[in-house]
């Protein structure tokens, strides 16, 4: 029994029939607020001309966005930010698939490994960089040390310096940290594949590198998909472990997109040129996320 | 300058004026700023200092001895200085009011001032009295790190100056004085040029006492690294900007010479020491590992370990106290290098409260005590202070140091400090670090030439020129 009815008034009736808007009404609200209003804000100052200099809020028509494709150094922002992505993302999806494919089979202290392996993405990732940096340290840091033991003499790598260095150094650091990540939700996809066809095409004598491709791979595709996904957005905003690190440098050799678009914002107080950048990313990125669940939705 | 020499001197007067009719028992600035704070009690100023052990001052000195004289609460929001200027400038930009009194490095004046961020501190310098006291601070840093345009922004509160640190019972060593003028050809001594220095790394390091010993170690870590470019650049003559078409000069021969210059240093330095940091430099100093070094007035301090070292655990137990001796650096005209100024920010509810505060801290009687503390970095900043026998007592060599640094003051050049000074900065630190990665020294200047220029064409060639030909009229912004 409704409350409409039972006040049987024109605005109980009225309410009976909103009363589900009104429900999610202050979630809508609370969206709106956190996330349309800066989107739209960012779009505003993106066409005003806000710096550290200038406060005109006037509009500049296409001033931030012209800008955008005369900076080389932005551009080469983005480059480093693309080929980290493609050569970090498929690392950690293949050191991720390897691990909860080992942890499919029963093993002593399964839960004890478990935990142990999901503590660095549980740790702050300017904390795992901070951390790295130590670890890369060239006078006191254990890298440095146990590749001086294999070695026999000291090996007078500075990883945050040199050149052919500085990127692996950050890799290894976002893999460590997120590898995990990758491996936690592999595995429970894993786990969740239809264990009386994986026995049935043994049985059948299927190889196991053909049962992984034509009965695991599908059953975990729509995870995989996602992770994947989530990963690769993860890495296009790559801002926490460089800036531990390398805080992009030496020069703009490290520099991601979102250090550059930090140190334009917060550093240089460009502040819609800034606006201009992220409109544009957040814009791009909603078209990838789209057209990537699109995908999803059609592979299920 | 000449306009706030003229103040101070005229302000000078008004103080006696003001002194004398103030209520008796009420004589000095510090007492008359307590006097006055008082009707503020309750009060809870929000004050940002630098992180670190900067902030061991108003956390375990100042601020409680504050509240103590006046009820009134100090609330230390820490950041870390190279989040400073952005956290001050975006707090304004906000109008939150989050912080009361401000500590800004004096090269961030022009820009602070320019976007309102800070409030004229003159009336309130006359109204309680403060300016006789003013005139004590060295002129070096009275004239050219407190006002912009005629008024005054900050109180200078600091005595930063980049000086040398070198092992005098090394450099006194007979052997050793032998041994190097037969190869150099000339006594060791503290370097007057460059080309010694890098004569004198060079001989520590092939003749180390022990193991682990290099002849110096110097601050090369982004963030401080401008600094000793710019020291070293002046120096050697050259100079940041056309002054007629303010197209950046940086990437000149000079320029070029002075990071190739470390680089070829680099080979007489630690390993890694590229990258080391105003810690690693200080650790390695302390353990007694180097001949010779650059860093701002603390180590000074610390070397001849006097004082509370619980706060200072993270660093060595000094090895090198009564060994050391103080000099300026090659050129004898030292970087100022950042300093802090205490200002008040424009968007306090508690703006003479704040005030009253800075001018307790900054008055001659308390900023002697502040520049004494072991676990503080508050540097001498008055002749009182470097002319202090109490100070001068304090170790053996202490007289020798505060000489040292009141030379420093006299001769010191001043941090860039035009509009937008900090992208400058940042695009600056940027060729070095990528030199050091291994980019040619002089594309990387380059491409930061062509940034300056594109930097000083988004502030307005115009503007920027009247701000750089404000800065160059100062005597100390290149070498006399």
């Amino acid at each position: 029994m409704s409350v409409a009815v039972a006040s049987g008034g024109g605005f109980g009736r009225w309410a009976d029939r909103r009363f589900k808007y009104l429900l999610i009404l202050p979630a809508v609200l609370i969206l709106l607020l956190v996330g349309v209003f800066p989107f739209i804000n960012i779009l505003i100052v993106s066409f005003q001309d806000i710096s550290l200099i200038f406060e005109d809020r006037s509009f500049h028509g296409l001033l931030n966005y012209k800008r955008l494709f005369t900076e080389a150094r932005l551009w080469q922002a983005i480059l480093h930010t693309v080929i980290f992505t493609l050569v970090a993302l498929p690392l950690e999806l293949v050191f991720g698939l390897l691990m909860a494919l080992l942890f499919l089979e029963p093993i002593r202290g399964r839960q004890v490994f478990l935990a142990l392996l999901i503590i660095p993405t549980v740790i702050s990732p300017i904390v795992a960089g901070a951390t790295w940096r130590l670890m890369f340290d060239n006078q006191f840091g254990p890298i440095n040390q146990i590749l001086g033991w294999a070695a026999g003499e000291p090996v007078p790598i500075i990883w945050i310096v040199q050149k052919g260095f500085v990127w692996p150094a950050i890799l290894i650091a976002e893999i460590w940290q997120w590898t995990p990540f990758m491996f936690l939700l592999l595995l429970a996809a894993l786990s969740n594949v239809d264990k009386s066809q994986v026995e049935a095409a043994q049985i059948d004598g299927a190889s196991n590198l053909r049962i992984f491709f034509r009965i695991v791979l599908p059953a975990i595709k729509p995870v995989l998909a996602i992770v994947l996904l989530i990963r690769a957005l993860d890495l296009f905003r790559l801002f926490d472990v460089v800036w531990a690190l390398t805080q992009g440098g030496p020069g703009t050799r490290t520099e991601t997109l979102s250090t550059y678009a930090y140190v334009q914002g917060f550093q240089q107080f460009e502040t819609s040129y800034t606006s201009a950048i992220a409109f544009v990313v957040v814009v791009l990125l909603s078209i990838v996320v789209v057209l990537a669940l699109r995908r999803v939705e059609i592979a299920r | 300058m000449k306009k706030t020499a003229l103040f101070t001197a005229l302000g000078s007067a008004t103080a006696l004026l003001l002194a004398a009719s103030a209520p008796a028992g009420a004589q000095s600035a510090a007492d008359r700023a307590v006097e006055a704070a008082k009707q503020f009690a309750g009060t809870t100023l929000n004050i940002t200092w630098e992180a670190g052990l900067q902030a061991n001052d108003p956390l375990n000195f100042s601020g409680p001895r504050w509240e103590e004289l006046t009820g009134i609460k100090i609330n230390v929001v820490e950041v870390p200085i190279n989040e400073l200027f952005t956290k001050t400038l975006a707090e304004h930009r906000a109008s939150t009011g989050a912080f009361d009194l401000l500590n800004v490095v004096p090269a961030w004046i022009p820009d602070l001032a320019e976007a309102g961020a800070l409030e004229p501190l003159d009336d309130f310098i006359d109204k309680h009295g403060y300016r006789e006291e003013l005139a004590d601070i060295a002129p070096v840093y009275r004239d050219n790190q407190m006002a912009y345009r005629g008024t005054i922004y900050g109180l200078p509160d600091d005595g930063d100056v980049l000086i040398m640190y070198y092992r005098k019972d090394l450099f006194g060593d007979a052997a050793h004085q032998a041994a190097f003028k037969g190869q150099f050809g000339y006594d060791l001594a503290p370097p007057d040029t460059w080309a010694q220095f890098k004569d004198i790394t060079q001989y520590f390091t092939e003749n180390r006492p022990h193991d682990g010993f290099y002849g110096s170690a110097m601050i090369r870590s982004p963030g401080l690294i401008h600094y000793y470019f710019e020291e070293r650049f002046r120096v050697e003559g050259g100079e940041f900007f056309d002054a007629e078409t303010m197209k950046a000069t940086i990437n000149s021969d000079i320029g070029v010479g002075v990071v190739e210059g470390w680089i070829a240093e680099h080979e007489f330095m630690p390993p890694g020491a590229e990258a080391w940091g105003p810690i690693e430099v200080l650790n390695a100093w302390l353990a007694g590992d180097l001949a010779i070094m650059g860093w701002w007035p603390p180590p000074g301090r610390w070397s001849a370990g006097y004082g509370d070292f619980e706060i200072l655990s993270f660093v060595p137990e000094s090895k090198v106290a009564g060994k050391v001796g103080y000099a300026l650096p090659p050129g004898g005209a030292p970087q100022l290098a950042a300093g802090f100024s205490l200002a008040v920010s424009s968007d306090s509810k508690n703006k003479e409260a704040a005030y009253l505060f800075a001018q307790w801290l900054n008055s001659r009687e308390v900023s002697l005590e502040r520049v004494q503390l072991p676990f503080a970095l508050r540097d001498p900043f008055r002749t009182s202070h470097f002319e202090s026998p109490e100070y001068q007592n304090l170790w053996p060599d202490a007289k020798d140091y505060l000489a040292t640094l009141q030379a420093g003051a006299e001769t010191g050049l001043l941090d860039l400090s035009i509009r937008n000074t900090f992208a400058y900065e940042e695009s600056l630190t940027r060729a070095i670090t990528a030199a050091f990665g291994g980019d040619d020294a002089k594309e990387a200047l380059d491409r930061a030439a062509e940034e300056w220029d594109r930097i000083t064409d988004r502030v307005g060639v115009e503007e920027q020129k009247r701000a750089y030909g404000d800065w160059i009229a100062k005597p100390n912004a290149y070498p006399n």
